[in-house]
Formats: C-alpha cells, structure tokens, sequence
C-alpha cells in the first residue's frame, strides 16, 4: 500500500473515529490482515481499545474479516473505503439533488453508522425532518421508506453482505445467509412499502424545529425522541438482520456520468448536454453498469426518451447526434445506420478525455503554456525526438531542451533510448520522448492524496495553533447561552460577548476563514482524485460491487 | 560584395513591430541561481481560484457538520486514559462529548461481528450519572440562579479569568491531574465484571444503547449547532 | 575563416525583378557558351536600364557565376565553369577532393567535420585548403541554425537551404519565438472571432460548426492583411503556427476533400477554435499543486504542512 494513503487513511481515520482507530487502521493498512492478538501487539494499544477500533471499522463497512488455517479471525483494513471518508459530503450532496431532503438525511445517516436496518434509518430520518418542520407538522415515515426504496431500485444503497460467521454453532439460517449479488438490492418483505401500519404512530406530538436548541427544550426532548423506538428493539425488527449501506460504485458511476456531461455542456452546449444524459438514462436499462460503453440506442429511440421541455425536433436531434459523433472527444460513436442511426456511449473514451484534460491542466497550471503544448504535443505524435519537439511546437532549441528536461525530471515525459549502432555511442543514438499516461496518471493520484493529507495536516496546525482562543470563545459562547436561557438582558450579553477581545475576533475569524478554505480545497481536491481513480483500471472508485 | 542590402537590416531582429501591437519587452527569462536554492524557492505559478458557488457553499456546510457530528458519535473512541486538557470549572458549560462510557457505546449486531471482539464491560457505578451529560447538572445550578443573572456573570468572568493567569503553568497542571486521573482509573478496573453473556443475546442492553447513543448523537449535532461552527 | 563569409548569405528574397534579371543573364551565357557581350544583353533585354544591368553583371560576377573576360569588341562575360576541375586551374588533388565533397553536399552544406571524415585530410591542411577555396570565392561558409557554432560549407554561388536558415522563423540564425507567439495568438483570435460569429448567427448545430472552421488560406490571408509580418509568409508557415494552436490545446483541425479540381489542393485543412472541457484540475487550485519542493515535504521536516509559506500566504486571502 502507497504510503502517502496510508498517511490519508491514517488522518481521516483520526478525524473521523479517533486516534485509536487510526492506530488500528494503519496498522493493518502498512502491515496486512492480522488476528485480535498481533494487533494489540502491534500497536500496544489495550485489547479493548483495539477491539473498539475493529467494532468501528467493520460496522462502517471499511474491513474484513475471516477465520485462518489456524482457526484465528485475520482482520483486514480495506484502506480505499478508508480514504472514500474525503468524499462523503459529496454522496451526501448528490442524494439531496436527486432525492431531495429525505434522500439527503437517509445517506447521511447511513454514512454516519455505516450500516443500518431499513427500519431504523427510517425512523431516525423521519423523526430528524419533523423536528425540523414547524410545529405540528410532522414526517410522515411512509414516504421516507418510499425514498429508500427508490435509493435501493436505484442501486445508490445495497444490502450489507453478511460475513461468514466466526461461530459455526450459531446457524440463524436467516441472518447467516449470504446475500447474493441478485439480492443485494431486495427490500424484505416485511419493509415492503404496502406495509405502512408504522403511518399513524408516527405523527405524534408537537416536535421543535432541529434549529431550535433551546437548552431547556433539548434535555425534555430527549425521552419523547426515544420512546417511540423503545418497542421496536432490534431483535424485533420486522426486517431484523438485513443491514444496509451506501453503495459508492453506484454514486461513483453517477459523479462519471455529470463530469462527462458537463464537459459536453462545455465542449457543444446544453442541447449536447441533454441528449447524451438522455443517451445515458436509456442505457440504463440496457447495459451493466460501468460497462466500457453502451448499447447502441436508436436515433428514434433518443428522440422517443428526450425530455418535452427540451424543444427539439428530429432533425436539430439528428444533427446533434452527427456532431456528437464527429467530436473529437469520442464520447459518441455512431454504431450503424439503421433506426435513422445506432449511437453508443464510450464511458471508456470520455473518461480518457476527462482524464487527459485534467492532466494537460496540472502541466499548464505547474509549468506554463510552452510545457502544455509540448506535453499535448507528444500524447498526439506518441514519440518524437527533441529536434521534431523544438520544430513541431515551435520553441527555441535552448528552451525547449530546458522544459522537456523538466517535464522529463518531474516523470510527466519519458525518454527512450534508440542505439543506431551496437556500441550504444551516445552520438548515434535517437533519443525518443514519449508519455505514458498511466504512469502520469499514477504518479498524480500519489501526489493527491499526499495534497490532501498535507491540507489536513495544516487545518490540524491551525487548530492546534489556536486551542486555547477556540476553548475560551466556546467558554463564553456556551456562558452567553445560558446567560440568555436565565433571561439576562442586552447589556449583560454584550458584557459577556465583550469577553472575546476584538484582535480575538479577528483572529478567530481568519481561523475560521483558513479552515474554510482548506476544508474547500479537501472537497475540490477530491475531484481530481475521483477522476484519476475513474480512469486508473483497479482502482477504487470503479470497482464493481 | 555587391550583394549587400538583400534581406533584413542587421540592427532589428524582429520581423514585425513589437510595439504596434501594444506588446511589452520580451518577459525576463528566469536568473540561473547561483547559491544554494532557498528552503521555499518563490513560486513560478500561483494556484488557481478555487471555484466558489451554491454548491461549494453547501459542500462545505455539510462536510463541517458531518465532521463536527462524527466527533460527537459514539464511533469516536476516545482513549481511555484520555489527554484532557487541564479541567475548569466552565468545562460543565461544554457539550464536547467527553467518552463517559467504559464500554463501546453502541451494540453491533452480534450475529455479524466477530465474537472475539465483545468487551468485558466494567460494572457502571453510577449508571445514571454516567449516562446524562453534565450539561443537567450544570443547567440546574444555572436556573436555580436565574433570579441573579448577573452575578452569575460576573462569577462566571472572574472563573474565565482566573484560569486564563493560570495558562502558564498549565503543563503541570495537565500532568498532575492526568496523574490522578490514572489512579482514579486503576482503581475502577478492578471493579470491573463480566457481563453476561446471555444478557448481550438478549439484546435488553442492545436496543437501549444503540438507540440511546443514536440521540446522544442527534443532541451533539444540535449542540454543535448552537456551538456555532465546529473548529 | 576569419574573414567574413557570411556577407553573401543574407537569407531572404527581396524583390522579384533583379533575381529574374540575373538568371534571363546566366540564361544567355548558357546559351552562348564562349561568352556574351553588353549588346548582346541589351538586345535581349530592351526594358532593362544601363544601371539595371550593371547591378546584375556586378552581382554575377560577385557571387563568382560569371567570369568577365577582354574581348576584341570590349567585355565578354562568360559562364564560370561550376564542375570542378576546369575551375580549380593549378589546384592539387587534395583541393580538387574537398571542392567536390562540397559540391555533393549541395545547398544543405557540410560540416568540416564530416569534410575531414570523407576526405581524411589532417586538420590544419584541411583548414587551410578551405580558407583558399574561400578567397577563391568557389565556396562559402553558412552559420547553420541547428547549431549556432556550427558552420558548413557550400558551393559559392548557392542559396541556403531552409534547413540552414531555418525559414521564415529564423533572423539571422536566431528563432523568432515572440513573432511565432504573436502570430500564434493572432490565429487564435481570428479563429476564435469566427466561431463567436458562428454561434451568434443561431443556426442549426452543423451549420455552426461549419461556420466556425477557417481554412490554412484564410487565416493566412487575414494575418497576411494584418501586416504584422515584414516577411511574405507561406500558407505552410501559418499551417505550422496552426498546429501550435493544437498542440495548445485551443484548436481543433479537420481535413476535407476541397472543391478544387487540381491535385495538390484536393485536401484542405480546416481549423477552429474549441472550448476547454474542464476547468483546472482541483489539484491545482491548491499550492500542492505548484509546489516545487512537494518531495521534501514531510511533517516534521524543513519543509513540511505546517510550515509552508506558500500556504500561508495563499491563505491570506
């Protein structure tokens, strides 16, 4: 395992569930799969500690699990679902814009836990929307459980697979059945959507909008929260045992998808745009996911699935298509003539192109313009001599010798070396520059998640750095709210909130700007993570569940 | 040499007009260095912006609070002999989940977890204190002084004052308390028991924490909320 | 070698007429082996002035293409024999050898280096057989602008080959790049101009695009009028600027089977301006990205997160 992901994996697990779960997961993550006993060894961390740790990882579906020759269980920390952590907000985020709220809370709850009864997520979404609604209103849990069975036709969330049970006494043949690939998807009967008894109970009681925390009202919530779930423990769950999670191959294809939209939206423009997501939606049905490309669709066939509002008549649509087709992107192939045109989507192709593009901009951003044309220059001839170099891209002999050495030093180009004759006499040997796009590619991906674990690295420094100011702002935040809970007036809170000098201010308005920023950048960081891991075949974005 | 005079004057050795196309002199090409390069040699390019937007904003938001909640969640381990920074009396004005549970504060599923990895969990002295965050006690004390806000202002003020003439020796501080802690902690571990197995199956303990966590969690967030931004 | 050769080989071609003058002259001369005389020119030639004339014969005779004889009835002006032998009247075999090197490497010239590997004459004596060539005028030597020190040798009376001087882009040996570069953002405009027009006029989508592509002709046209280049540039030169603009990233060209019914131009090369299909990578937009001591970097280290200034200042705003 690349070290700069140990390191990621080792500061989201930190940030995420503490500094003893990190210990764990990097442990496993540099040293491979190990029994309870080597662990607490290894990381001379207390058994029950390390036991917390594996608790944690496998509940957020993040190890495996499975018994030895020996009759140990070996553990095995899957250090890809570890760095997924950087990208949570963004499968939060993409639920809300296809499902709305509902969908929103249902992702984020499952990411939170990892795993969970359909049951359980339900309620608790239920309950969190109607806390935030005005008051006598309420979250009707029916239509949550209706979000998540569109979620799971949709295949954005999966069942759980059961792991092998480390008792073979135990045989609940039910709960130790291994959920095969065709059930991944099944809602259980007893969650069924028909099923919607649940519907009365839930709209109980006057429930406080989630922003109001008035301090008062939080501590009297808490039991009216938890006793419409005390009758339904776990053991009793209608849907007991079949625990669910986020399926991210799933998001994973739908962030593809809009990145390769939205660079037809740029290339053409929004008609091209919305053709090809209707060329998408189409192959939906027909093609397995994540298949290098689609089905060939039918002119007609489009024009059949175009969205109304869209306005477009058949003949812009055939246009549309040809000049889809004739792009030099090659998102688009024409596959035949018959149905007035076959049309296939490459993925494969478009993620290239994605992925090219995102590299020939690291080059321009990092070297300049002179480097980017050389770069494009040699992904277009293959391989070329400095001589060719200088004269194709029409740089001086002394310059371009100085850039394609740096791009040569920083591994963007490699050199080959063709001896003319046996002697290998430098004199008479070409010396071919070349790019090989996966090696770039990779060495970029590395260069990524060492960014992003120096961008938390620096947001843990700003922290550390200001700890005490951050202590002593929460001090006289939380003595102002209770001061305004008791009923002081004006005078005595700007006393209070006079506390926090006005350099402090300052200061803690910079940390909290600087945090942004570097938060901002983690996200933004992220995106070309997700396309280079897209592109790079084995990867972990675009393995197939 | 009659030839002279073909092609360009010697002196300009541009073929087109620089200056009629409003161009500058040619860019300075960067000085080769001679002395040993600094630590952090100036930047020949500066990052680009990053992109801003609605759904940056909202990126953002959702990545602090998904942050700050999971901080709150019982997933957080804490160790057991946690590093507290030095204890104030305004500490009780905190949400900031201290682990207060000795076992794992929540319950998988047993039927899927390894089995090895149940924990011995100490007996809860006080089961019921353990469980409330001091933040009840606290709110108590508040209200009984609500007839004198002001007083408790003004206490509160000289609290926050006294501890901050404290700061400097507060590394002492740390240690001896964290000292205390150890001991206070050696001796709970000899009270600690195994609880039946039969009473994990029967899953009374597991609903309860489970469940009960979840809303621990559910009140961080808010807490969170109300704390304003989680730094 | 230390007397300068390169006066002779100033590179580009001025005004049509003194050239064609000269050769109807060398023409002549072939005609009438034995030599020609001043009438025999002024018949041929009535248009031509006195002067004319003898800026032609004097340029001839400079550049060593003619040699200029007494005749019973004033000058005669005779083709200077070019095939070796005849003109190197007295020279030794050494200097014949090098002479015909020279002459079979034609208007790319030679490098002395590759003289001596032929010929295997020691150095000095080579040296000194080419500086007598040199005053000879039979030869000359020509900076080279692959090779800035380097100079090879051709034949007197020869024009460079553009390998030599390097074309259009070159002056005096030296590579233009802010004239390639203005002409580079110059195509650019234009192109880019053109697909805006294109895209303004609302028509279907293939007759936007086909009206957003300018052909190799009419871009070179348009800079042609713009008059930034002193020098007649050749639709292949703004062909290669174009492909600059490819490789940029910026451009996009196709090939179409043209109307035009003769052989060479069946083909005609379409360019135009596309938009970038992504903004900058994330990466990028962070100092990571541009970090030039991004190996050194280590927590803990000199260089390291929590120290970096290029953070620090980036933070500040």
């Amino acid at each position: 395992m690349a070290q700069s992901q140990v390191r990621l994996g080792g500061l989201l697990l930190q940030h995420q569930y503490g500094e003893i779960v990190e210990n764990v997961g990097t442990f496993l993550a540099s040293k491979g799969s190990f029994a309870l006993r080597d662990i607490t060894d290894g990381t001379k961390l207390g058994v029950n500690e390390v036991k917390k740790a594996l608790c944690v990882l496998i509940q957020h579906n993040m190890m495996d699990f499975e018994k030895n020759r020996r009759g140990l269980i070996e553990y095995t920390v899957h250090i890809n679902k570890v760095l997924l952590i950087t990208r949570y907000p963004r499968y939060i985020y993409c639920a809300k814009t296809l499902y709305g709220d509902v969908g929103e809370f249902l992702v984020e709850e499952l990411l939170s836990h990892g795993q969970m009864l359909m049951s359980q997520v339900c309620r608790r979404v239920s309950d969190r929307i109607t806390q935030a609604l005005e008051e006598g209103q309420s979250m009707d849990e029916f239509q949550v459980r209706k979000t998540f069975v569109e979620l799971v036709k949709t295949h954005f969330l999966q069942r759980v697979a059961s792991p092998p049970s480390d008792s073979g006494d135990n045989a609940d043949s039910e709960t130790e059945l291994q959920v095969m690939e065709k059930e991944m998807f099944l809602i259980p009967p007893a969650m069924d959507i028909d099923y919607s008894k649940v519907h009365s109970s839930v709209t109980s009681s006057s429930k406080r909008k989630r922003e109001d925390g008035e301090e008062g009202d939080k501590v009297a919530k808490r039991p009216r929260s938890t006793s419409p779930l005390s009758d339904e423990k776990n053991e009793d769950a209608p849907d007991k045992g079949v625990y669910w999670h986020v399926n991210f191959t799933r998001f994973h294809q739908f962030f593809r998808d809009q990145s390769v939209l939205s660079a037809v939206n740029s290339k053409i423009d929004r008609y091209a745009c919305e053709i090809v997501r209707t060329m998408l939606r189409i192959s939906e049905k027909t093609t397995v996911p994540l298949a290098p490309t689609t089905h060939p669709m039918s002119s007609h066939e489009i024009f059949q699935n175009l969205p109304p509002e869209l306005d477009l008549n058949r003949q812009t649509l055939g246009e549309y298509l040809t000049l889809l087709a004739e792009d030099k992107t090659e998102i688009v192939n024409k596959a035949g003539e018959s149905g007035g045109g076959m049309y296939v989507l490459n993925m494969q192709k478009a993620l290239e192109t994605l992925c090219k593009a995102s590299i020939e901009s690291v080059v321009q951003e990092r070297f300049g313009s002179k480097c980017s044309r050389i770069f494009r220059l040699l992904l277009m001839k293959r391989h070329l001599e400095q001589k060719q170099v200088e004269d194709m891209a029409m740089i001086p002999a002394k310059e371009a010798k100085e850039l394609l050495y740096k791009l040569f030093s920083e591994n963007f180009v490699t050199m080959q070396e063709i001896p003319k004759t046996p002697d290998h006499a430098p004199s008479r040997t070409f010396y071919l520059f070349g790019i090989n796009m996966h090696q770039v590619s990779r060495m970029l991906l590395d260069r990524c998640y060492k960014a992003m674990g120096n961008l938390i690295s620096r947001r843990e420094h700003e922290n550390t750095e200001n700890r005490r100011l951050v202590e002593k702002s929460q001090r006289v935040d939380a003595i102002a709210a209770s001061l305004q809970s008791s009923g002081a007036d004006t005078t005595q809170m700007s006393e209070v909130e006079e506390m926090i000098t006005p350099p402090e201010r300052q200061q803690l308005n910079k940390l909290k700007h600087d945090i942004s920023k570097l938060e901002q950048s983690e996200l933004q960081l992220d995106e070309t993570i997700f396309l280079l891991e897209s592109y790079l075949p084995g990867s972990a974005a675009m393995v197939m569940y | 040499m009659g030839g002279r005079g073909r092609g360009r004057g010697r002196g300009k050795p541009l073929s087109f007009d620089i200056e009629s196309l409003g161009f500058q002199n040619k860019k300075e090409l960067p000085k080769s260095k001679e002395e040993p390069p600094p630590l952090y040699p100036p930047l020949e390019f500066k990052p680009v912006p990053l992109q801003e937007g609605e759904e940056a904003n909202y990126l953002l938001a959702l990545k602090q609070e998904f942050r700050g909640s999971m901080r709150e969640s019982p997933y957080f381990i804490k160790p057991q002999s946690a590093k507290k920074d030095i204890e104030r009396y305004s500490d009780k004005y905190q949400l900031n989940g201290q682990n207060k549970r000795q076992g794992l504060g929540w319950t998988p599923d047993w039927n899927t977890f390894p089995k090895e990895l149940r924990i011995r969990e100490k007996k809860p002295k006080r089961l019921k204190l353990s469980v409330k965050p001091s933040l009840s006690g606290t709110k108590l004390k508040v209200k009984g002084q609500k007839g004198d806000a002001k007083e408790a202002e003004n206490k509160l003020k000289q609290i926050l004052q006294a501890e901050e003439d404290g700061e400097d020796d507060d590394d002492e501080d740390d240690e001896e308390e964290e000292k205390k802690k150890k001991e206070a902690e050696g001796e709970e571990e000899e009270e600690e028991e195994l609880y039946d197995e039969e009473d994990i199956e029967e899953g009374t303990d597991y609903a309860l924490s489970y469940f009960d966590n979840g809303e621990d969690y559910l009140d961080a967030d808010d807490d969170a909320l109300e704390d304003g931004p989680v730094y | 070698m230390e007397q300068d050769s390169t006066d002779g080989v100033v590179i580009k071609q001025e005004t049509v007429e003194p050239v064609e003058l000269e050769s109807r002259v060398i023409e002549l001369c072939q005609e009438t082996p034995k030599g020609i005389t001043d009438a025999l020119i002024m018949r041929h030639m009535p248009m031509v002035t006195a002067q004319q004339r003898a800026m032609a014969i004097n340029r001839l005779l400079s550049t060593g293409r003619i040699d200029v004889l007494k005749g019973t009835g004033g000058l005669i002006y005779r083709l200077k024999d070019t095939q070796g032998t005849n003109v190197i009247k007295g020279a030794d075999n050494q200097e014949k050898l090098v002479y015909q090197i020279i002459t079979d490497a034609g208007n790319k010239g030679i490098w002395i280096r590759d003289i001596r590997y032929r010929c295997n004459i020691m150095i000095t004596q080579l040296n000194k057989i080419l500086r007598n060539l040199e005053s000879k005028k039979l030869i000359k030597s020509v900076k080279s602008v692959a090779a800035s020190k380097k100079k090879v040798y051709m034949l007197f009376n020869l024009e460079p080959d553009q390998s030599v001087t390097g074309g259009a882009w070159f002056s005096d040996q030296d590579f233009e790049s802010e004239f390639v570069e203005v002409l580079n953002q110059q195509c650019f405009k234009f192109l880019q101009q053109k697909a805006t027009t294109a895209k303004e006029a609302k028509q279907g989508p293939i007759a936007q695009r086909n009206a957003s592509y300018a052909s190799s002709k009419e871009v070179c046209k348009f800079i042609t009028e713009l008059g930034i280049s002193k020098v007649q540039l050749s639709v292949a030169d703004i062909e290669t600027i174009l492909n600059t603009l490819i490789y940029d990233g910026k451009v996009e060209m196709t090939v179409v089977a043209s109307q035009s019914s003769s052989v060479e131009d069946s083909q005609t090369k379409l360019f135009r301006a596309v938009a970038p299909i992504m903004q900058p990578a994330g990466l990028m937009r962070i100092p990571c990205g541009v970090c030039p001591v991004f190996d050194r970097c280590h927590e803990g280290g000199a260089v390291s997160p929590s120290t970096c200034v290029y953070m620090k200042d980036w933070l500040e705003f």
